[in-house]
């Protein structure tokens, strides 16, 4: 076999040219494991090995000690099968959500996995630091000095207690995010609800949020619990459980449907206080206007840096973040409320962003489509956006989930800062744009035309009956307006409804008979990845 | 003294190399998915559990209610 040295030289230095990577024959057939990890160049590999999968596994250990210690980690993991089953590949997780990136964009998006890691470590250590379950019943002083609430009720509502309170959701570690990490851990919390007697079509979120505590595979981390209806009334029947379950004081606070009534929104503000007044009471601990401030300010620098990156992916094409960095981490960091770490995140990403923009680099040279990805997205395959691109040159740019909270919230006075921050908490995961309203729904095609998008990726979650009920309205604007959209069935976090394979066959199949375009790598088309996590 | 720091820059390249060899390999994935997590899963599924429905559910709880 004769080679060609010129051609092995430049692979080996500057990775293979997209067309020819074949990186489907990297897989081990049905794991999703590699053969061998992608040679992506010389610099880019090296890149990948010292500063991303080094760095991040020491980093992780770092982490660990630092938030909560070796000892209580180890008790989680032999304890929990969310974290033990869950986290300890998220290293692989991290190359799923990076194949075939290259350069500034690879760089950017590795950022935002870090931010996220970091953030998960320092919930789940706090949980464990505090659980008096690994405890023999005994609570400690984090036990008495935590705030547990359900994971849509928006972080920002304790800052008041930053400092001497330390608030974290239920199920943001143990359910959301094990969901795009590991698929297989949440099927077990699934079964668990459905094993009680509750039929299976409500929406699998909350049913996996509630198996958690049939499971009894929560910890007893703190003294108070907040919860909220979520997006619907099954998680309302999520509360009804945790409340049996947990049997601890609990405020409901509920987000409203119909968001655009004024009267609503007053309610919305009466309802954070009467909180704040919950949390002074059982606590002990009184209300910090200025702590709030500091806060609030500081999530502010967040929201502005997050316009700035909208600003270079809408206008330019030199915007170096994934799709599904781009909404992870956004949909985590504005949920959960302000870190240390994001700040940290934002400064290197800065860093990149200008460096891409001044030199006009493009870290998605094989953009054919530039996609806008809306309503709520599949847990299980958040990464297909990466393979997408890799396989087919769609580009994800936008999300609905990264839109959600598109607003500062004023501190020049008590009332503008409640009144921004009941719009905030209304604002929530699956309300602002997918139940609250057809109005919000259709934003689809303002943020298209911001974004320059040419097609959308509409996700379909079967068991959502909000969605549901708009899925005509949407097909028949799609139509009137001349749009190609994909629609991608899912459920959530559930992989056993609509696998990971078929949902790349719906768009293999849009791409070849709709558009009659041909795959960038065709060993991407099929495989077999069912057993992956 | 020459000795020992070329020893200790041998030993860092040994143990560079043979991360780097896990890495390219995904020597950690494969670890993970055919030895810790079937290890794990087992341990999980044997563990024994509280029964959480045999739990009274307390329905005359306080309503936390308040004028602002």
């Amino acid at each position: 076999m004769k080679y060609d040295m010129k051609a092995l030289a430049h692979d080996f230095w500057y990775g293979k040219p997209h067309q020819e990577r074949r990186l489907g024959d990297l897989y081990i057939d049905k794991t999703g494991l590699y053969k061998h990890r992608e040679w992506r160049g010389f610099k880019d590999t090296m890149y990948y090995f010292y500063n991303i999968w080094m760095y991040n596994y020491a980093h992780m250990v770092m982490d660990v000690v630092r938030y909560g210690g070796l000892i209580n980690f180890a008790k989680g993991v032999w304890r929990y099968r969310w974290v033990g089953q869950t986290y300890l590949p998220v290293l692989h997780w991290f190359d799923r959500g990076m194949e075939g990136m290259r350069g500034e964009g690879l760089k950017a998006s590795a950022w935002h996995y870090r931010g996220m890691v970091n953030a998960t470590i320092f919930q789940f250590q706090r949980m464990f630091s505090s659980d008096a379950n690994l405890r023999g019943g005994k609570r400690n002083y984090r036990w008495h000095h935590n705030v547990a609430h359900n994971e849509t009720v928006w972080g920002g509502v304790f800052y008041p207690w930053h400092g001497k309170l330390t608030n974290v959701p239920m199920e943001m570690i143990p359910y959301f995010v094990t969901c795009h990490v590991n698929s297989h851990t949440v099927l077990n919390y699934i079964d668990a609800v459905q094993s009680i007697g509750l039929p299976g079509d409500p929406c699998p979120m909350c049913q996996a949020e509630a198996g958690l505590f049939v499971l009894d595979d929560m910890p007893d981390y703190a003294p108070i619990v907040i919860t909220s209806n979520e997006a619907c009334d099954a998680s309302v029947s999520t509360s009804i459980l945790q409340d049996w379950f947990l049997d601890k004081p609990l405020f409901a606070m509920p987000q409203p449907m119909q968001f655009d009534d004024p009267l609503l929104k007053k309610h919305c503000r009466d309802e954070i206080e009467q909180c704040w007044k919950f949390v002074e009471e059982q606590t002990g601990i009184p209300f910090d206007w200025n702590s709030l401030v500091k806060c609030i300010e500081s999530q502010n620098e967040l929201q502005k840096f997050e316009w700035e990156k909208w600003d270079v992916a809408a206008k330019t094409d030199y915007y170096p973040v994934n799709g599904v960095a781009q909404s992870l981490y956004r949909i985590y960091q504005s949920q959960f409320g302000d870190l240390p770490v994001w700040h940290e995140v934002d400064g290197h990403v800065r860093k990149i962003l200008n460096k891409c923009v001044k030199k006009k680099i493009n870290s998605f040279p094989e953009t054919r489509h530039r996609v806008l990805a809306w309503s709520c997205a599949p847990l299980y395959y958040s990464n297909w956006c990466t393979w997408a691109y890799n396989c087919w040159g769609l580009n994800t740019v936008m999300n609905m989930d990264s839109l959600m909270f598109n607003m500062t919230i004023r501190t020049d006075s008590y009332d503008h800062c409640l009144d921004d921050m009941a719009q905030y908490h209304m604002w929530a995961p699956m309300r602002r744009m997918a139940v609250g309203g057809m109005h919000h729904i259709f934003e689809c095609w303002k943020y298209m035309e911001e974004f320059n998008c040419d097609m959308v990726m509409m996700y379909d979650q079967l068991q959502c009956k909000g969605m549901q009920g708009v899925h005509g309205l949407f097909e028949d604007e799609f139509r009137e307006r001349n749009i190609h959209a994909i629609w991608m069935p899912h459920a959530l976090p559930d992989s056993r409804t609509v696998s990971r394979m078929e949902i790349r066959q719906i768009v293999n199949d849009y791409m070849t008979t709709v558009m009659h375009e041909e795959a960038l790598d065709p060993t991407l088309l099929e495989f077999d990845d069912s057993m992956t996590w | 003294m020459k000795a020992k720091i070329l020893k200790a820059l041998l030993m860092a390249l040994g143990v560079n190399a043979a991360l780097f060899a896990v890495f390219f390999f995904d020597l950690d994935g494969k670890f993970l998915f055919y030895v810790v997590e079937p290890t794990l899963k087992k341990h999980y599924d044997n563990m024994p559990r509280r029964d959480m429905t045999k739990m009274p559910y307390e329905m005359n709880k306080p309503n936390y209610e308040y004028n602002v």
